[in-house]
């Protein structure tokens, strides 16, 4: 296959991004709307060529690896930003500033995760990650004048910069100690010539900048200030691709890369994984605001995504892979509903979702069903990719690992039960009118909630896909 | 271990008053004026990221000047690439007002 | 059409959506989708089992197909892997058949009886809900799928016995009912996971051939006997019998369909469906030959003093059940489908007369009825037959299955059970009798007059007892090719007729019909006197054998006992303890919080110490050699 076939999905969406600069700068303010079309018809055309090539396998200049693997995560990419542009509209046309800048700036930080999914060479890895990461940054201030959006911004530049200088001080370490920053030249020397102090250092150090990105405890503290703060849409956005965006390359590094160190990294994982899922959890209790809840849930969910990490299988691969993808569905689900009621109330508080059922009853099912499936309540798709997860460190002999992140599932299940309390027992604030969904919305919501109840009654087309890109990545 | 190292070090460096310029930030140079804790105006945020840009294109476009002939054409295609993207940002920044002293 | 068989059970899943959510408010256009999609199943059953039986697939030959539903690739093997399948041999098809032929004929038939009523719709969807399920259930190749359908037939059997909750006999019915299958459906459920575990799957082709490695014989027969009483309650059988009678409570039509011809006979598809493992096992199919036995006797003795023109049929149907369970258990699968198939269509037939004279009397207690011979010829004609069918006069469909019962018991050296099922045969038409001539011919005891039911309802009824005089010629003996060659299990064998155990048996259902026309026909003898001499056996029989006051006894002194004592404990030590657990979590959560003061330096703080910690951690080990 020719190269520019290969990198056809990347030099698409790079075209669409700048290309929508470009048309930012040509409209007539005012009449901005048609770019966020613009943008999500292109990102499902992109997301249909991606799916048309999803077995496409190569090498481009040594160093940028097209796989199952990798388009797997960009089509979950797609998936996210597609649904991010189409709840954006309203959102964004409100705010009057910046509306060409942001389509364009949300699909180069999708073009950022998907060279980091790819990247098969450090330096390419390190590019794709600030490309994301400087996105997101002026993203995340993206509601300017309001305090809290820049407390969001400033809080991610400055961690982000921090997080970004160890993990490239982690990478030139890994470049010192094996002299390459080719994925598969670093792998034979590890695989040769054992591990240096040196190397352990910089291994570490490059955790904890995918930890940062991943939101995994205890490099998680700027997530629930800058989820609270970015506009509703990025905060989606950042808690469902960015987050799979860290997965796909630690998943490339480490299992590649570093595989034959595993055991040296393995019980650092695990205390990763117990940290977030109890902390995780726990600490969502208390939340009175439904952006820091649903926050605080995906550093719960980073935790169980990272079992499959400790499970060090294909399975646990596989499992990853599903649950990043219906992940992706529940939460952008939650976080639409949290944006149209927004646009609506201009409240993110829990206590004002109160009678949400009368209101739209569209809205609070749609967050029922999202909030159930990250609990992981059967027949919902979220129950089916938990249990996979599950299953894969039982399999590896993780009992007790299985045993705790399902006790933190029952205590998951209390505040999610909160929200759909207030929302289907509570009063709606009188003279209160009906919530009005937009047509694209109502589409997308529907869309997540068919996803979840498909993959959760039928898994099987999913669970094929997600295992086959699994054993792909094995080979 | 660190202590004594600290401490022997402590006891056999050689105790002399800093005088003149040794009390300085910077050793060389010019000296500075007032307080350096003053804050700027964005616009010369916006000034040194535009003046970043251009010194990233000439880092680049200078060793490829320099071995134009062996490179070729795809090198010159990609370098065309590489400036048509930077000629993006700077038509935003120009557009934007970025380059407007206000 | 054996490829489409999927579609079967499919018409009538769609056809509940349909109707519960679109034309929920229209009344004749939810019939016409119901009766529409189970006719399309019916017509698809019908060209499946002309396939099956033409095409050469046998029982060691089926067609199967599945999608693997869930499926967990391990380490070496698959760690789980269940399939959603369909199994089509002449075992399902013939059940396909006979399922979606009894439906069809009774959503027919309730358009006449259920006419007026205010659940008409949500009627017709249950019975959809319910057909889709039983279908699924016949078709399913592995215990999993199974098992799921199993919990949604009775999902659906609840849901109907409490058709009318608002009268709390039904209600209590129902629930009654829950209870009673879930306690053997999770013993159902112990066994195959049982299985399982010792196999590493659910198929029933891959467990037939794993079973002659079983790794030990004794689990293998704990298991089987786990799964036997799934059964035990579905079909009723003693002990767990005890919701059938109650379950009359609901619609007639349900009776018809779910209490007497399919779901009720789903506990015997189940021992055919996994017949090598008792096949393999000779104590547990001697406990089941046994329990089937003693039901059908059980079962017949109560049904004699009964009153409830719906209780004795059900009665009756329990004994039959206990026929065909007989029947797997002494070895003869062959006889036990064959007698399903029959008694489906005869006790359908039955049930649907019942209904019928109920919906002309509104009357249940047959000494309040009398001589309705005159008012409903159609009824009571095919009534009639269908008792004779039950009773096994020759050459009516009941004769010929219950003969090859009787034969496949007698000819296996069980003479005990073969004696037991002559006089079972004897009391079942006496029953029958003495309900015929008591409530359709003689005086009009109560003054009640009956008018025949609308054409809808007698159609079914006329078409049910044609096939009640042909059916049995299927499985005659004297038929080559015949059901035996359809279903059998090992070989095909075709039993000769044994006229012995033929004439025996006609005898004494003969014997029967004239006694109870000598007592409640020409009243020679009187019946009061009867019930005056034997008092103790006749209030014992009557009030069936106390075994419900013995299970509400137990019940109410042992298990609420018990009960009483766990509240307490729950309340004041686990209630505790978990209050505790959920103050501590939440009271966790709050301190937890603090974390998080919004400080940007301490955010940078923990991440670098974090850093720090598992640099430390990792690198010691590596510096010191450990590693």
């Amino acid at each position: 296959m020719p190269v520019w076939e290969l990198l056809s999905v990347e030099l698409l969406t790079a075209f669409l991004g700048l290309g929508l600069l470009v048309l930012g700068l040509l409209v007539p303010k005012g009449q901005k709307r048609g770019l966020g079309y613009l943008a999500a018809l292109g990102l499902v055309g992109i997301a249909a060529l991606a799916f048309a090539l999803r077995e496409a396998q190569g090498v481009v200049w040594e160093g940028y690896i097209i796989d199952p693997f990798g388009t797997y995560f960009k089509l979950l990419f797609l998936f996210a930003a597609i649904l991010t542009c189409v709840s954006s509209f309203e959102y964004i046309g409100r705010l009057g500033n910046g509306e060409g800048e942001y389509y364009a700036l949300i699909i180069l930080s999708t073009l950022g995760m998907m060279i980091l999914a790819s990247a098969g060479e450090l330096i390419t890895l390190y590019l794709g990650l600030e490309l994301m990461t400087i996105s997101f940054c002026i993203l995340a201030t993206y509601r300017r004048g309001d305090m809290k959006s820049a407390e969001a911004g400033i809080k991610y530049i400055i961690l982000g910069a921090l997080s970004s200088a160890i993990l490239l001080y982690g990478l030139s370490l890994l470049y010192g100690s094996t002299g390459s920053t080719l994925i598969k030249d670093i792998s034979l020397v590890v695989n040769s010539g054992g591990v240096t102090p040196l190397m352990v250092v910089g291994m570490i150090f490059l955790l904890g900048g995918f930890a940062f990105k991943m939101a995994a405890v205890p490099f998680h503290m700027w997530a629930p200030d800058v989820y609270e703060g970015a506009p509703t849409p990025v905060t989606a956005f950042l808690s469902v691709a960015s987050k799979a965006a860290a997965f796909a390359a630690f998943l490339r590094v480490f299992f590649v890369a570093l595989g034959d160190s595993h055991p040296l990294w393995a019980e650092v994982i695990v205390a990763l994984t117990i940290l977030s899922v109890v902390v995780g959890n726990l600490v969502a209790i208390p939340q009175k605001n439904i952006k820091r809840l649903l926050a605080y849930s995906s550093i719960s969910q980073a935790g169980y995504l990272l079992l499959g990490i400790v499970a060090f299988s294909t399975l646990g691969v596989g499992a990853i892979l599903y649950h990043s993808m219906l992940y992706v569905f529940a939460n952008m689900g939650a976080f639409m509903v949290a944006t149209v009621f927004y646009n609506a109330d201009k409240s993110d508080e829990i206590q004002d979702y109160a009678g949400l059922a009368r209101r739209s009853p569209l809205l609070a099912a749609v967050m029922l069903f999202s909030l159930l499936s990250l609990a992981g309540i059967p027949p919902l798709a979220g129950f089916v990719s938990k249990f996979y997860l599950f299953m894969a460190v039982i399999d590896q002999g993780y009992i007790w690992l299985a045993i705790l992140a399902v006790l933190m599932s029952m205590v998951s299940v209390y505040y999610y039960l909160q929200v759909v309390k207030v929302m289907y027992l509570g009063d709606p604030p009188p003279g209160r009118p009906a919530i009005e969904v937009p047509l694209g919305v109502q589409i997308a919501l529907a869309c997540s909630l068919a996803v979840l109840f498909l993959f959760g009654i039928y898994p099987t087309p999913l669970t094929n896909y997600a295992f086959s890109s699994a054993a792909a990545f094995f080979h | 271990m660190a202590w004594a190292a600290l401490a022997v070090n402590w006891l056999l460096r050689p105790k002399r008053p800093q005088v003149g310029d040794q009390r300085e930030t910077y050793e060389c140079g010019l000296k500075t004026q007032g307080p350096t804790w003053v804050q700027f105006r964005i616009g010369y945020f916006l000034y040194a990221l535009i003046f970043l840009l251009f010194d990233v294109e000439t880092i680049f476009l200078y060793p490829w000047a320099v071995k134009f002939q062996v490179l070729g054409l795809f090198a010159f295609i990609e370098m065309l690439i590489f400036i048509g993207i930077l000629i993006l940002g700077l038509w935003y920044a120009w557009k934007e007002g970025g380059l407007e002293w206000l | 059409m054996i490829r489409y068989a999927w579609l079967v059970p499919l018409f009538p899943a769609l056809a509940f959506p349909v109707i519960a959510f679109i034309t929920r408010r229209l009344r004749t256009l939810s019939a016409l989708v119901g009766i529409g999609a189970i006719a399309a199943s019916f017509v698809l059953s019908l060209g499946i089992l002309w396939e099956t039986l033409t095409s050469g697939v046998t029982m060691e030959k089926p067609v199967e197909y599945a999608l693997s539903w869930l499926a967990l690739p391990g380490a070496k093997d698959w760690v789980l892997k269940i399939e959603a399948g369909v199994l089509v041999d002449p075992l399902s098809a013939v059940m396909l058949l006979v399922v979606t032929l009894v439906a069809l004929l009774v959503e027919i038939y309730s358009v006449g009886y259920m006419h007026g009523d205010p659940g008409f719709s949500v009627f017709f969807g249950y019975l959809s809900l319910f057909s889709a399920s039983m279908l699924g259930l016949v078709l399913a190749n592995n215990f999993f799928m199974m098992f799921f359908f199993w919990e949604l037939v009775g999902l659906c059997s609840y849901l109907l016995i409490g058709f009318y909750f608002h009268k709390p006999e039904a209600a209590r019915a129902s629930l009654k009912a829950f209870v009673v299958n879930r306690v053997a459906d999770f013993g159902f459920m112990l066994g195959f996971f049982y299985l399982f575990l010792m196999f590493k799957t659910f198929n029933f082709r891959e467990l037939a051939e794993a079973l002659p490695h079983a790794p030990h014989m004794g689990l293998l027969a704990v298991a089987a006997t786990l799964i036997f009483a799934g059964p035990i309650g579905k079909s009723a059988q003693f002990p767990l019998h005890v919701w059938l009678p109650d379950a009359m409570e609901g619609p007639t039509p349900v009776s018809a369909l779910i209490h007497a011809a399919t779901m009720v006979a789903a506990g015997v598809y189940l021992l055919a469906r996994a017949f090598v493992l008792f096949a393999s096992i000779p104590e547990v199919s001697l406990l089941v030959a046994y329990v089937g036995g003693f039901t059908a006797l059980f079962a017949a003795t109560i049904a004699l003093t009964q009153r409830d023109i719906k209780r004795i049929l059900a009665y009756s149907t329990m004994s039959q059940l206990g026929y065909m369970i007989m029947a797997m258990g002494v070895g003869s699968m062959t006889a036990g489908m064959f007698h399903l198939t029959t008694h489906a269509i005869f006790k359908a037939l039955l049930f649907l007369g019942a209904g019928s004279v109920i919906h002309a009397l509104h009357e249940q207690d047959i000494f309040r009825m009398g001589g309705l011979a005159k008012d409903m010829k159609v009824t009571t004609a095919t009534f009639v037959l269908g008792a004779l069918a039950l009773a096994g006069i020759p050459p009516l469909a009941g004769f010929w299955s219950k003969d090859e019962i009787l034969l496949a018991a007698y000819s296996n050296g069980y003479t005990g059970l073969y004696i037991l099922g002559t006089v079972v045969a004897f009391l079942t038409s006496f029953y029958m009798f003495r309900l015929i001539f008591v409530a359709f011919f003689g005086r009009r005891r109560a003054g009640l007059h009956g008018h025949e039911s609308p054409k809808c309802m007698t159609v079914p009824l006329i078409i049910l007892a044609t096939l009640t005089v042909v059916a049995g010629f299927i499985g005659a003996p004297f038929v080559p090719h015949g059901f035996s060659s359809w279903v059998y299990f090992g070989e095909p064998h075709h039993l000769e007729p044994n006229y012995f155990v033929m004439v025996t048996s006609t005898l004494v259902a003969i014997l029967g019909i004239y006694l109870a026309w000598l007592i409640y026909g020409k009243e020679v003898i009187s019946a009061e006197a009867l019930a005056q001499r034997w008092r103790s056996i006749h209030t014992v029989l009557y009030n069936k054998y106390y075994i419900d006051e013995a299970y509400l006894w137990f019940f109410r002194r042992v298990v609420l006992g018990l009960a009483e004592a766990f509240h307490w404990h729950d309340r004041h030590v686990v209630d505790g303890i978990f209050d505790g657990v959920g103050d501590t979590v939440r009271w966790s959560g709050y301190r937890l919080r603090y974390l998080h003061s919004g400080s940007l330096p301490v955010y940078a703080l923990v991440f670098f110490a974090a850093v720090v910690v598992f640099v430390l951690w990792v690198a010691t080990p590596v510096i010191g050699g450990i590693r």
